[in-house]
């Protein structure tokens, strides 16, 4: 009897990068499948040799179709697909914008403070950024995501920023423990961090979530119309 | 139109396997030969158009995979169509009705 569970491994790698659970129980279900296909050729009177090749040919082109649409649809965990692969375009959409704009030299506005510290205000991209924050929001819902993953993938840019600054602020706190003269100041530090979440983290999560709702809105208007 | 098209091959493909399970238990290969058998060979199910069906309908609880030991004494993963599966189907039902209905109507042809 040929060895079904080895050829099914061979044209599905992709089951190596899913759990063993899942990987193993497909392997037994689609090598049991085989079997069966191959046992009926058999009863159909085809010879051992030409059932086999059948069985082979037809599991070859299967299980490369089979591959991409468990890649697709089965492979990714939901929460990778409904907030983690929206949230990633989102950014790179967000990211994207604000090169446009640098590159046209459309720069932040500059609010300045007491003690050298500033607020930067990048107004003409927080404009811009509720059509990122609908289409992460889209994204996610097309993906079956529901509404508080639409916002959620839309609202990623700003908890990258948030993240990236507060990792900014411990890794320069750390740096201070260990080089002499670094000159950390922590009346200067907090409020800078202060400035740097309210400008990129809450200032921006707010147009997004305004994209997120508004096609939320066009949505539930769309579907009344229909 | 492909959209069309496409949607029309899954929902088509999805009444198709809810209504066996409605009847009873199967493993993926009885699934798809039974299909093949009951279409006369119009509709074939290959590993690839069965399997992610399958497990799509198991994640939202339509139908429950149990392993299963046969009269021959093999065990295969068996499908059951859950009570949310039988819920799901009564609709499909009605809706693939309503086309064939529909599509009568202006093709004029009988039993489509």
């Amino acid at each position: 009897m040929p060895d079904w569970h080895q050829i099914v491994r061979r044209n599905l790698r992709v089951l190596k990068a899913c759990s063993p659970e899942f990987a193993e129980r497909v392997t037994q279900e689609l090598a049991d499948h085989l079997e069966d296909l191959y046992e009926g050729y058999l009863r159909a009177g085809l010879t051992e040799e030409i059932s086999f090749q059948r069985t082979v040919d037809e599991a070859e082109l299967s299980l490369t179709t089979l591959k991409l649409r468990l890649l697709k649809e089965d492979h990714m965990n939901g929460f990778t697909r409904r907030v983690g692969l929206p949230g990633l375009l989102t950014f790179a959409s967000a990211m994207a914008i604000a090169w446009v704009l640098d590159f046209a030299r459309i720069q932040p506005r500059t609010i300045w403070l007491s003690n050298g510290l500033f607020l930067s205000l990048p107004t003409v991209w927080f404009c811009l950024l509720p059509l990122c924050g609908a289409l992460g929001a889209i994204l996610s819902r097309r993906q079956g995501g529901s509404r508080l993953d639409g916002m959620m993938a839309a609202v990623f840019p700003a908890a990258v920023m948030g993240i990236v600054l507060l990792l900014i602020f411990v890794a320069g706190w750390a740096i201070s423990l260990f080089v002499n003269d670094y000159g950390w100041n922590w009346a200067l530090a907090v409020p800078g961090l202060a400035l740097g979440l309210a400008s990129y983290a809450i200032l921006t999560a707010i147009p997004l979530l305004l994209g997120a709702a508004a096609s939320e809105r066009a949505k539930r208007i769309s579907a009344r119309l229909v | 139109m492909a959209s069309v098209s496409a949607q029309i091959k899954r929902g088509s493909a999805e009444l198709a396997v809810l209504t066996l399970l409605a009847a009873s238990p199967l493993h993926g290969y009885e699934i798809a030969k039974r299909i093949e058998s009951e279409t006369d060979g119009v509709l074939r199910f290959d590993i690839a158009s069965l399997y992610p069906m399958l497990y799509r309908f198991e994640r939202k609880a339509w139908v429950k995979a149990e392993w299963q030991t046969l009269a021959n004494g093999r065990r295969r993963r068996c499908y059951r169509l859950t009570p949310l599966g039988r819920k799901q189907l009564a609709p499909l039902r009605e809706q693939w009705r309503a086309f064939f209905r529909a599509f009568q109507n202006i093709t004029g042809f009988q039993n489509a």
